[in-house]
Parts: C-alpha cells; structure tokens; sequence
C-alpha cells in the first residue's frame, strides 16, 4: 500500500485513512468527552455562579490576587483619605493598615506568590483583564488565611466603631472603608470542595426519585405505546397502495418539526379553557372537566404521553416499515405451506425477523424519552408539583434557575449514568447487529 | 399474510390515521385565522376569517429574525459536520485502518449522550470565551448532536457504493484521496445530500443549548422563540398559532419534496438489506 516511487509526497491509504477520521475524533474529544469529565469534577465542588465565594472550583483554600490586589489598593486609599478627613480616627485606621501591612508582608515572604502578586497587581494597573486562573486563584498554605480572616474581623469592628463616633459624610466614607475591608477578606477562599455530598444529598432528596421515576415511567408508556401502534400500522401499511406519498409525508411532519413547537400546539389543544381536545375528551366522559388535563398530577402525565406518542409513532412505523419490506416474501410462502395461520406466522416468521430492527428502533427510541427536556419544560414546565419533572428538567432548573452548578451537575452525571446502563443493556442485547457489516471485518 | 390489495376498508383506516395526525395542525391553522374573540370557541370555521393574528405574531416577537438565527446555525452546523463526517464516514468504510468497531462505537456513544450532562461544562466554556448570543456559540454545542448522526448514516451510504469502481480507480493509478475526492463523493451525493436534510433538521430543532446559550432575544432560535410568546399572565393563543403556522410551512415543503430522501436517511441506519 505504500506510495508509489516516484511520486511527491502523499499519503498512503492508511495514513490516509488516521488523518480522515482525526478531525472527528478530536471534535468528539472536545465537546462531548472532555465535558462529561467535567461535569463530573464540577459535581464535586459546592459550586455555584450566583455566589461570588463560591464561583470558582477551589480544592484548598486559597486566594484571590485580582480581589486582594484590587482591594488592598483601595483600603490604602481609604485609610490615607480618611487619616486626614477625620483626624479623630487616623490611629485606628493607621492601625488597621499596619495589620493589612504585617499580613501582606508575610504573603509576599514566598517567592512565588510574591511574583504572582507583582504580576498581578501590574496588569490590574494597565488594566489588563486577568483570565488566567490559574494565576488569578493561588493556594495559600498553613494558617495565613485563617489568621487573616480573623485580624479582618477584628480591624472591621474598630473601623466601624469609629464610624458610629462620626456622622454625615464622613460616617459614609468610613463605611465603604469597612466594606473594601470584608471585601479584602471575602478574597481569602476556603475550599468549596465537598467530594460525594451533592450525590448524596440527592440521592436523599425524594424530588429526585420523584423525577427519576417520573422519566422512567414516561419512557416505558410512551415508548410501548409507540412500539406497538408503530408496529401496527407499518403492518397495515405494508402493501402497494394509492396515495402512498401523501400518507408519507404526513407521517413525517410531526417527525420534522421542532418538540418545543408541538409541545406548544398541544399546551393549546389540552388548555382547560381554549384547548378542542380537552373540550372534547370532557364532552365525551374520558375526563371530568376540561381543566383536568394540564392541572391534574395523572392528566398532565397523560397529555406528555400523549404528545409524545402522536410526534414519534409515524417516525416509529416508518422504521419498522423499512424493516418489514426487508423481509422476502419467499419466507411467508415457506411458512404457508407449512401450514401456518396469520398469527402463526406473525409470531414466526415477521418478529423474529424484525427483531433487530424492533431493537435498534427501542434503543434509540427509550435514550431519547429518558433524556426528554423540551416537550415536559414547554408543555408543563414539570408540574404540576413536580409530577411531571423528568431528570434533564429537574438538572436543568437546578443549573440554570437555581444557578447552582455543582449540585447540577451531579444531577447530570446521574442522567448520564442511567444512560449509559441502558446502551449497555440494549448493546448486550443487539450485539453486533447494532454495527453495519464494514465494522465487522 | 399480506394482501397486496388494498380494500375499501384499509382506505378508511388509512383516512382516519392521517387525519389523526394531522389533526393538531388543521386545528391550529384555523385558529390562526380567528379573530380574537373567537378563540375560546369550538367551532372548526370563522366567519370572519382574519390575518390579524398573523400581523400580531410577527410585530410583537422577531419572528423572521428567529428564523433567520435557525436558518443560519442549522446551516453552519450541516455544512461543518457533513465535512468531518465525511472523511471520517471514507475512512472508517473504504481505507485499512485500525480500531474502525472502537470509532464506530465511539460515535454512536455519543449520539447517546444525554445534552444535560455537557450543557453546563459547554456553556461555561462559551461564556468565558464571549460567544454567549452568537451563531458560533450554538454551532460547537450542535457538533455534538449532528457529527455522529452524520458520521453513522453517511457509513451507510459510503458502504453501498461498489467497490469495482474504486478498485479501476487505484489501477489507473489514482492516489486514495483522488479516489475519495473524484470517485467517491460524485457517487455518494444523493446519500450526503439525504444526510445534510436530516441534520439540518436535528439542529433545526434542538432546545436545550438554544435556550441556555443565547438568552437575549435577538439571538434566539426558533423553538425556542416560539416557547417564549407566552409571558407569565397571558398567553395569546392566536398570536401562537399563527407563528406556529409560519414556522411549519417551510418544514411541510422541505417534507413535501424530500420525502424519499428523508426516508431512506431515516432507516438507513436501522435496517440492513
């Protein structure tokens, strides 16, 4: 397979071949390995994007230099300006910044801190924006932070006692100097990593079994239900017939349009007051009024299943027709001369046949509800009381609602979890019929 | 079992399912063009059919402009992962390489993966870098949707091509990525062109990243544009099913006039002949 002689520079067929699939590979690496990983570091850490201690993934405490430069600078500031604003005060606040001082100074006695804090404080006064964290966020040993923390505490309190002793202006400035003082402080970070404890409290709190067997029952309804009228009607439909196109592509409408836009058109068709389906299925006797549907713990999980249903079952029929038309004909004619009936040969020739095409359907079918977002967060929002939530909208309100994304993404990991064991139960099952041919050889 | 005629009686079921399915869109297109008052009534007609619907769905939201974002980041999406997916697709079918069931297995392992699980790593990723409420910003998440979709159904096509042609191609001396390049992918079109319908789709209706990723409304798709017509206090029903019906008609076409194509993508991965 080698290059020709002769020839300039080119690839023989394997090499050829490693740089085709490269790129992809990469691509997965990066958006889909890389970040499961850190979804599950994240899961780890009390990690949170709408509280400032907690927004960074920290393992041992450490600090903060862009806070601690930035506020260390306007303490100084303040202390000067006041010292001469309010002469009554200037031996606490001169005090306060000698507390500041000592501190820093035995910071800084380590030389790597003392560069990354030079460095720091110089980009600050260009102000350069500091993205590096790993600059940004440095680990402090021993008991430098809690000795800091608490030297704060105490300078906090004389600040503010002064405060009390001034009054207009004067008690304002003193006050933001007492603030930049606990913002200083607020740049020490202790660790926020709390290993297994989002998993636990979790796997604690009923809201998430609620959720998990909310999806579970969701999946196995509406999935069934798919399969069976799927299978239905690709074995009515199996036959030459007028109209074909037409049955088609109203088969694959529903198929092709957004979820989030079918699960609106039914949130109008179930509305107690406006929507024709609930009117009718009341009018008939199916519910007890019109308002059960979307307000009812079973009525809401009945019109989830039920829009689920109408959306996937054509694209269901449509795979098990494809897969009924890969049956010869010749098998049949075996099996009618041995005398089998319909059902006979339903049972005999047709499932076993389509098993695998019955299986790769299920597969791909039951991941997909297990994941289902979009069609529980538009059409009940997971109510109501968290009767419908499924595990991806419960994940999500705690990522992107509660803004808490170390506790979510334990939720997540959780979901992916529960993925992986059911690809693994199908994979068992479909083995190599999962793989085309090529893969085989 | 099968009779291959088709009787009276099959015609009825077959108008009977039809109709079911196509119930919810019928219904929402004639209330589309009730006028307000009218929308709480179970009449099927108006008698005084109106656009005003219409008029109010596309001047209270940007609707086009949601349509537009859609369009522009489904079509990013397609023609970005077609290009990967094809190479990997020729590689892992047509050339000796090693470990082809562990890529194959690593692509449709994530085509499993559930969105939630990367969503917040990826989105975190996408504000440090300031592509929150852009068009890039959704493209990177969607490579993790549509490239293994793409990869396992072009492996489908690519497999159906003859190998006689390639073998006369490596005779006349043809370097294996000139076999790929003028031999493979002329033969391949219909099978990349019924991919790129089906991909298109799948980014086309994607929600999850939609909705964390471009907040403001300027930037928003449109599933996830149309779930925000309703606000907390109303929900203007009308204005609904009007921007519903917009939004479906360029699906119907695109279904209307690919509908072998989008089949074939569609069991092309799940059965084998």
């Amino acid at each position: 397979m080698a290059g020709k002689p002769g020839r300039k520079f080119q690839l023989n067929e394997k090499q050829l071949g490693y740089a085709m699939v490269a790129p992809a590979l990469v691509l997965i690496l990066l958006v889909v390995i890389w970040p499961i990983m850190l979804s599950g570091w994240n899961s780890l850490f009390d990690y949170r994007l709408n509280d400032p201690t907690k927004s960074e993934r920290i393992m041992t405490e450490s600090l903060n230099l862009e806070e601690y430069a930035d506020n260390r600078y306007l303490v100084e500031q303040g202390v000067n300006e006041l010292s001469e604003a309010y002469p009554e005060g200037e031996e606490t606040f001169n005090e306060t910044w000698t507390v500041v001082q000592n501190h820093h100074e035995e910071l800084v006695a380590e030389d790597a801190m003392a560069s990354s804090y030079q460095e720091v404080n110089s980009m600050l006064n260009d102000y350069e924006p500091i993205t590096d964290d790993n600059l940004r966020i440095q680990s402090i040993d021993g008991s430098w932070g809690s000795d800091f923390e608490a030297a704060m505490d105490e300078q906090i309190e004389a600040v503010t006692a002064v405060q009390q002793q001034a009054d207009g202006d004067t008690a304002v400035e003193i006050g933001y100097l007492a603030a930049q003082l606990e913002n200083l402080q607020g740049s020490v970070l202790s660790s926020n990593f709390v290993g297994l404890q989002n998993y636990a409290d979790y796997l604690l709190d009923g809201r998430t079994w609620t959720a998990l067997t909310n999806t579970t029952f969701f999946t196995i309804v509406s999935v069934g239900a798919e399969l069976i009228i799927g299978l239905g009607v690709a074995l009515l439909i199996n036959r030459t017939f007028k109209g074909r196109g037409i049955v088609r592509a109203s088969v694959l409408v529903p198929w092709a349009i957004p979820t989030a836009v079918a699960a609106m058109m039914w949130s109008y068709l179930f509305d107690g007051q406006s929507g024709v389906v609930a009117h009718y299925m009341a009018a008939v006797g199916l519910i007890s009024d019109p308002g059960a549907l979307l307000t009812t713990a079973s009525g809401s999980m009945f019109s989830i299943i039920f829009a689920d249903v109408w959306k996937t079952t054509p694209y269901m029929a449509l795979l098990l027709l494809a897969g009924l038309q890969t049956i010869p004909n010749t098998q049949y004619e075996a099996a009618e001369v041995d005398g089998a009936g319909r059902v006979q040969k339903f049972f005999f020739v047709t499932l076993p046949l389509l098993k695998s095409a019955i299986l790769v359907a299920l597969l791909f079918r039951t991941l997909d509800a297990f994941r289902v977002f979009d069609l529980i967060y538009v059409l009940t929002g997971g109510g109501p009381a968290n009767a419908t939530e499924s595990i991806s909208v419960f994940a999500y309100k705690a990522l992107f609602e509660q803004q808490n994304f170390g506790a979510g993404s334990a939720l997540s990991v959780i979901v992916f979890v529960c993925v992986a064991i059911i690809s693994f139960i199908f994979v068992k099952l479909l083995g190599s019929d999962l793989f085309p041919e090529r893969a085989k050889k | 079992m099968l009779k291959n005629q088709a009787g009276i009686r099959f015609y009825i079921f077959l108008a009977i399912f039809v109709f079911l399915v196509m119930f919810p869109f019928i219904w929402i297109f004639l209330t589309s063009l009730k006028p307000q008052n009218e929308l709480t009534s179970f009449a099927w007609f108006t008698s005084n059919a109106t656009l005003e619907s219409y008029a109010s769905a596309i001047t209270t939201r940007p609707l086009f402009r949601y349509m537009l974002n859609s369009f522009v980041v489904s079509g990013l999406t397609t023609v970005l992962s077609l290009l990967i997916a094809s190479f990997t697709a020729y590689a892992v079918t047509r050339l000796p390489i090693r470990g082809k069931t562990l890529i194959l297995g690593l692509v449709l392992a994530s085509s499993m993966f559930p969105p939630i699980a990367i969503l917040s790593p990826i989105f975190n990723f996408v504000t440090d870098t300031g592509l929150r409420n852009s068009y890039i910003g959704l493209v990177i998440p969607y490579i993790t949707i549509s490239l293994p979709l793409a990869i396992w159904i072009l492996a489908t096509f690519f497999q159906k091509i003859p190998w006689e042609l390639e073998e006369s191609a490596k005779l006349d001396g043809a370097t294996p990525f000139q076999t790929y390049r003028q031999i493979i992918l002329p033969l391949a079109t219909p099978g990349i062109f019924t991919t790129a319908i089906l991909v298109f789709v799948a980014a086309w209706n994607e929600y999850l990243f939609a909705l964390a990723i471009n907040t403001a409304d300027a930037w928003r798709t449109i599933p996830v544009g149309i779930s925000f017509y309703q606000s907390e206090y109303t929900v203007p029903w009308g204005d609904i099913s009007a921007a519903t019906v917009i939004v479906t008609i360029p699906i119907v076409i695109l279904v209307l006039i690919f509908q072998r194509r989008i089949v074939s993508g569609l069991t092309s991965g799940s059965v084998k002949e």
